[in-house]
């Protein structure tokens, strides 16, 4: 069974998505398998729910499908549009500032100090 | 035939209010999906049976994938994302045809409107004639 991770990770498969698609246009199957490359598959997940997340983000026009057949498969291939780059830019300051909050907590900056010498 | 893999799946969105594009991109993609991740899972060494479980497990749950697609509305159907509107739109689209029925009628059913005009038109000619005929004879004295 495919491993899953929290709810708090709400937004995280969209920033992935978007970052994966800046360098070229790809396929669901290579969107997955790049996300698990570059984050050492420490994001786990089932594969299939990475298409509702492609289709919302074309929805809202941050991506482009086209089908493309290729050696006699059907392949939907998705590219990031202009709106598309510039929510990448926006969620990945997002997710740097929340990263630098949780980072600066856990190293004890927090308005309680040291929790492991509380 | 592979799509029937996902045919409850494709069932489920369509019943739910998905729209049908997205629900038949989304039975082609998970299908070629599965294909790729039976074709690696083959390619490492498993069996046949054994690769289409791994690929299974790998793609996930359908009803895990029905939720995350479900979790999106901007993916349902116009009158299910927004159904006061899409009812309002329907009774206002079916008072503002009313007016139109009997003229799309007449149109859809013109040879049955041109045998009943004839046949009026007949029926007329002959009545207007014996009228004409009782007429004459009752004021024509002889």
């Amino acid at each position: 069974m495919a491993q899953t991770n929290p709810p708090f990770l709400t937004g995280v498969p969209e920033l992935l998505v978007l970052r994966m698609l800046s360098g070229r246009e790809m396929y669901g199957y290579e969107i997955v398998k790049a996300m698990r490359l570059v984050t050492a598959e420490a994001i786990g997940f089932g594969e299939g729910v990475i298409y509702p997340v492609l289709h919302s983000l074309e929805e809202g026009g941050a991506l482009k499908a086209r089908r493309k057949s290729v050696n006699g498969r059907e392949r939907v291939y998705y590219a990031v549009t202009t709106k598309g780059k510039r929510r990448l830019e926006h969620l990945s300051d997002e997710w740097k500032r929340v990263s630098l909050g949780v980072n600066s907590a856990l190293n004890g900056n927090g308005a309680g100090g040291d929790p492991e010498h509380a | 035939m592979r799509e029937e893999r996902f045919e409850s799946l494709r069932l489920e969105l369509l019943q739910s209010g998905v729209s049908p594009v997205y629900v038949e991109r989304t039975i082609l993609e998970l299908t070629e999906h599965h294909s790729d991740l039976e074709l690696a899972a083959l390619e490492s060494g498993l069996g046949a049976e054994e690769a289409a479980r791994t690929a299974r497990a790998t793609l996930g749950d359908e009803r895990a994938i029905a939720a995350a697609i479900l979790a999106h509305p901007e993916l349902l159907t116009f009158s299910m994302r927004y159904p006061r509107v899409a009812y309002c739109l329907q009774s206002a689209a079916a008072i503002g045809a009313l007016p139109g029925l009997p003229l799309m009628f007449c149109i859809e059913h013109r040879p049955e409107l041109a045998r009943w005009a004839a046949a009026v038109g007949v029926a007329a000619t002959l009545m207007g004639g014996v009228l004409a005929t009782l007429n004459w004879l009752i004021v024509v004295p002889f």
